[in-house]
């Protein structure tokens, strides 16, 4: 901001660091707020839909990633500018609150901004403008839960849920394995869901990745991976019938917490230490086989002496077991965490089927794999492949389809995809255009317009003629009255979004509607940007 | 040639600035219009948002306290606003921006005066007696809420909340919130109504319409050891035992110094150390505690202790957090557990561990004797969140103040418009130059109503003329004429249209505002000393134009 003068000519300073300020205002900062969301959008537009591209994004670090999930890839881009940023956080706010649909809510905003730098070009007044898409949004959503189908997540081996997992899998690298990969995250999903309450604990599905084999190799385990092995290498690799026992206190002479010296003045007492100290092992050793355990996991580490002494007694054990596998173990083999020795007894031992340490390849990596635990309530997803993005974009894959049926565990109403609601939504909301009498009509319409941007971003996506394949299926919703015909983005000859069987939860795309005309809104609300001059 | 001139006379450091007589008055008001005009825009319900960045970290907001604070503004003069607009907020939440642009619109006023050679305190006094007039006929417009029946009582704060959120990025939900946060104000006691006993937490993601309302306390999940989740996570009726207490096994004292002669003895002491732990975890389960709280950390033993015994305890809750529990489930915070007394547990209708977003929340509903209420806000972006926060804020405060004057004015610049008319009305029977500063003092309330107009694109001096015309018409039916904003005509009777403000209100920023004024038109002099040393070396400031001190003028 340049400095202002007073009637005398003379300078004076109302901000701190006035010259370096830079200040917008009116029309101008809308526009630059404007085009610095829709770069944003625009960026993520072509990773849309089943046929959408990946990004690749070096971090300043150097690591690489390659992904087409909307919510990573514009955390990744360490966006500055901050309007943009806004976008950002409306991306991970749909992760955070649906998992799923990040991209298309981002280029929902983006297309409703574009729409609305053309009528604010025509002088209307920005708060008219999202007066409008509000009144827009509200028959979006109501249309929306009209045309919303309830679907019997039970029937048919659980298919539906199967189904939409495979949707959300569609515009991923593993859509070739989709069907697979849908079967192992309903499967994940339906073992911790508590279909009584409704509610899936996530952090009860515990996704592990490990580069080498392929994507197909991913499998399920009914247990618990862990990312650790046997303290000694002549330990048993396998324990049947296994009966843990959790301690969370090391194998070592108890310590106080007092800070404390030893001083030793004679031999003889070095001796009496000395052979206290194997005391206390042969004691722990025994304490725990006593109460029956067959093998003991430690979240701290052995002395070397008592390791050796695990291992004449036969007692496989684990050490260094971190805080958050002792908690899932626990829960998964109902254990309790065994706080000191003299504490164990046999009720505290949790009982798993089978513990056994597996091998990966050539390499020399093991992992401890806990199986068939006596209430398995956490299960662990093993993801394989041929490289660590891919691993890494798998996860992010699986992550997406879990989230998407425990959704739908949740709210089992479902709405077709291929674009297919939208533009069902897109005519309702042109329909109601034509009732609103006052300047809003034309923001009404704008939002219309803006919804069936979608569509049209799949279409292009997939190689075909946006215009025409948008137009015949808008005509085709109209004359056969039916909300489910979409784009047929993989080719399969049909339009009705029902046989090709592209389910999506109507939670998110309610949240999808909601939440990025609730972003654009206040966009448009901002007339003024004061912000430190870079430049 | 120096000889001729006179020496000269250092009387203040070097690098001082000073500035006098009536062009410094002038320069204050001109610094006071360029602050007040960054607010300007953000009045009334069309009223825009501001975005400010402040190093990496981005606002936006339409509260004029907010917005001024995060300008940082350093003109001396201009601080004098800022603080007027801090001073309504604190005192009533509410209204900053109008008090700012009244004091902005009084000094602008002021200024013509100033320049033909008023005496500054000629201005002072004039203003100084319109505003006793002003406040007295106030007190004599506003209208006695009848609310006898509690219903028309929340009636009339719902309307209060919702005009208060009218120029907010919640203006869409108002209805909704405005029921939220009166029944958040009904909750508390209603003889303190202390603020603090509203905790408003934010959870991004989710529409705003997903937000909700505690009748007790809710907060998030606290850091976790190992065992946690083997806790239940859902009583009704619990026992909630509240501890400032540390539950951990650790060293007692840090210096102590214990000797002991024999190995046997060391384990002694590992015993005692467990002892001491376990003793104080026994005392809590003997007492029938089902839900242990503490402001310090219970560690990973006492969690699994609990988990073993069916006991839910969550360490370092927030200090807040911890007093509205004590407040909602009438129990009380213990710092030891020694005679650890039953009758000082809360209870709760229903406690629960719910996922809310990203999050895992824990709820304290159906308080038997809460006197507290949380609100929990979604929302898409964390600025979304924060500026809601901020409005809801501000309803708050005025359903508070609604809650115990119960005496309302209506909004929409009517107010203001009726006193202006009173004022100019009075000022033809005042003889010297007082007429005319009275009457500038009417001209000057008119701002309100004229920037709202304008800011929602209205012809603003038309709808000032019809405005002006109904008043004067008026008597009883023109009193409340103010600016419409949805309607083809652009004026309304906005009392009729529930347009409520509570007087209280407008009696405090008409009274900040006329001090403002008055303070900044009688500084005739500022001496700003230079900053120390070294950083005038490190960023040397250039004010070209400004004569060194001393010389000759």
């Amino acid at each position: 901001m340049s400095l202002a003068f007073d009637d005398y000519g003379r300078p004076y300073i109302i901000l701190r660091d006035q010259g370096q300020k830079k200040r917008m205002k009116g029309l101008e900062a809308y526009k630059s707020n404007i085009l610095a969301a829709k770069a944003v959008a625009n960026t993520l537009q072509s990773s849309l839909g089943p046929k959408g591209m990946d990004k690749m994004l070096v971090s300043p670090d150097g690591d690489v990633s390659v992904t087409n999930d909307g919510a990573t890839i514009v955390e990744k881009m360490e966006i500055q500018h901050p309007t943009a940023k806004l976008l950002v956080e409306l991306s991970q706010s749909q992760d955070a609150e649906i998992g799923d649909g990040t991209t298309g809510v981002v280029v929902l905003a983006g297309k409703l901004l574009e729409q609305a730098l053309t009528l604010l070009d025509k002088g209307i007044h920005p708060l008219k403008i999202s007066d409008g898409f509000d009144r827009a949004c509200d028959v979006a959503i109501k249309h929306l839960e009209s045309i919303a189908e309830e679907i019997d997540i039970q029937a048919n081996d659980h298919e539906a849920l199967i189904q939409a997992a495979c949707t959300a899998l569609g515009s991923k690298v593993v859509s070739k394995r989709k069907r697979e990969l849908g079967k192992i995250a309903v499967t994940a999903v339906l073992d911790v869901a508590d279909l009584k309450r409704k509610d899936v604990n996530l952090d009860l599905i515990k996704i592990q990745t490990k580069t080498g084999g392929s994507v197909e190799d991913t499998r399920l385990i009914s247990g618990i991976l862990i990312d650790k092995d046997m303290s000694h290498p002549q330990m048993q690799k396998e324990v049947k019938d296994a009966k843990i026992c959790l301690l969370t206190c090391p194998f070592e002479p108890p310590k106080p917490k007092t800070k404390h010296n030893i001083n030793i003045s004679s031999a003889e007492d070095y001796k009496k230490l000395y052979q206290q100290e194997q005391q206390y092992f042969v004691e722990m050793v025994k304490l725990v086989k006593d109460s029956g355990a067959n093998i003991a996991l430690c979240q701290w580490g052995f002395d070397d002496e008592a390791n050796h002494l695990l291992l004449q007694n036969d007692l496989p054990a684990v050490r260094w077991v971190s805080g958050t596998d002792v908690e899932l173990i626990a829960m998964a083999t109902g254990a309790r965490i065994i706080p000191r020795f003299q504490e164990i007894t046999p009720e505290k031992l949790g009982k798993a089927g089978c513990i056994k340490e597996v091998q990966f390849g050539t390499s020399n990596e093991r992992m401890l794999v806990i199986e068939n635990c006596q209430c398995t309530k956490a299960v662990t997803i093993l993801i394989r492949g041929g490289s660590q993005m891919i691993v890494d974009e798998a996860k992010r894959s699986i992550h997406d389809a879990i989230c998407v049926i425990r959704n739908l565990i949740k709210d089992n109403r479902i709405v077709y995809g291929g674009g297919s609601a939208e533009l069902a939504c897109a005519l309702q909301v042109l329909q109601y255009a034509d009732e609103v009498s006052s300047v809003e009509q034309y923001a009404v319409r704008s939002f219309a317009d803006a919804l069936e941007g979608i569509p049209c971003c799949l279409a292009d996506n997939c190689g075909l003629n946006p215009i025409t394949s948008v137009a015949q299926a808008k005509s085709r919703q109209l004359t056969e009255k039916n909300p489910r015909i979409g784009i047929d983005c993989m080719e399969l000859g049909t339009s009705d979004m029902k046989e090709q069987k592209i389910y999506e939860t109507l939670s998110s795309k309610k949240q999808q509607i909601q939440l990025a005309t609730q972003v654009v809104k206040m966009i448009l609300k901002i007339d003024d940007v004061i912000a430190p001059d870079d430049y | 040639m120096s000889q001729f001139l006179q020496p000269t006379i250092l009387l203040l450091r070097e690098g001082t600035d000073t500035s006098q007589g009536r062009a410094q008055i002038v320069s204050n008001i001109n610094a006071v219009q360029a602050v007040a005009d960054v607010v300007k825009s953000t009045l009334g319900p069309r009223g825009m948002d501001k975005m400010i960045q402040t190093g990496p970290k981005v606002t936006i907001s339409n509260d004029g306290a907010t917005i001024l604070n995060l300008l940082e503004v350093v003109h001396p003069a201009a601080r004098v606003l800022v603080d007027i607009a801090k001073s309504q907020d604190d005192e009533v939440g509410d209204g900053t921006t109008s008090t700012t642009l009244l004091a902005a619109e009084l000094l602008k006023e002021a200024k013509p005066f100033i320049e033909e050679g008023i005496h500054p305190q000629i201005v002072i006094q004039g203003y100084r007696k319109a505003l006793e007039l002003a406040l007295e006929k106030l007190e004599g417009f506003s209208i006695n809420i009848s609310r006898d029946s509690p219903q028309e009582k929340r009636d009339t704060l719902l309307k209060c909340a919702q005009t208060a959120l009218n120029s907010k990025l919640l203006a869409n939900t108002k209805q909704f919130f405005s029921e939220l946060v009166v029944s958040a104000v009904e909750k508390l006691d209603p003889n303190i109504l202390d603020r603090d006993l509203i905790g408003i937490k934010n959870v991004t993601g989710g529409s705003v319409n997903d937000s909700f309302l505690v009748d007790g306390v809710a907060f998030k999940k606290t850091f976790s050891y190992a065992g946690f989740e083997q806790q239940p996570k859902r009583f009704e009726n619990p026992k909630i035992c509240l501890l400032n207490l540390e539950l951990e096994l650790k060293s007692e004292k840090e210096n102590a110094e214990i000797r002991i002669e024999k190995p046997e003895e060391y384990q002694q002491i590992v015993d005692a150390e467990w002892a001491l732990i376990y003793e104080k975890l026994d005392i809590i389960v003997k007492a029938g505690a089902q839900i242990v709280l503490s402001k310090l950390p219970i560690g990973d033993l006492a969690t699994q202790y609990f988990a073993d015994r069916n006991i839910f305890c969550a360490g370092r809750v927030p200090q807040e957090d911890l007093l509205r529990v004590q407040k909602a489930t009438g129990g009380q915070v213990q710092t030891t557990v020694n005679g650890l007394n039953p009758e000082t547990f809360g209870t709760c209708g229903l406690f629960e561990e719910v996922q809310v977003g990203a999050e895992r929340y824990n709820l304290f509903k159906n308080c038997p004797q809460s006197r507290t209420a949380t609100i929990v806000l979604r929302g898409g972006a964390e600025q979304f969140i924060q500026e809601a926060e901020r409005s809801l804020n501000d309803a708050i405060m005025i359903v508070r103040r609604c809650f115990k004057a119960n005496k309302i004015v209506a909004g929409g610049g009517a107010i203001e418009l009726e006193l202006s008319r009173y004022l100019r009305h009075y000022a033809r029977s005042v003889t010297g130059k007082t007429q005319y500063i009275v009457n500038s003092f009417a001209k000057a309330l008119e701002v309100i109503p004229r920037t709202i107009a304008e800011n929602a694109g209205l012809n603003s001096i038309e709808i000032m003329n019809k405005l002006r015309q109904r008043h004067a018409q008026g008597g009883e039916e023109g009193r409340w004429y103010g600016v419409d904003i949805n309607g083809a005509s652009g004026v309304c009777d906005t009392h009729s249209s529930f347009v409520w403000e509570p007087s209280l209100v407008k009696r405090n920023a008409l009274c900040s505002a006329t001090e403002a004024a008055c303070a900044i038109l009688s500084i005739d002099e500022t001496v700003k000393n230079p900053k120390s040393d070294q950083d005038t070396k490190m960023k040397p400031r250039g004010q070209p134009g400004r004569p060194p001190m001393g010389m000759r003028r």
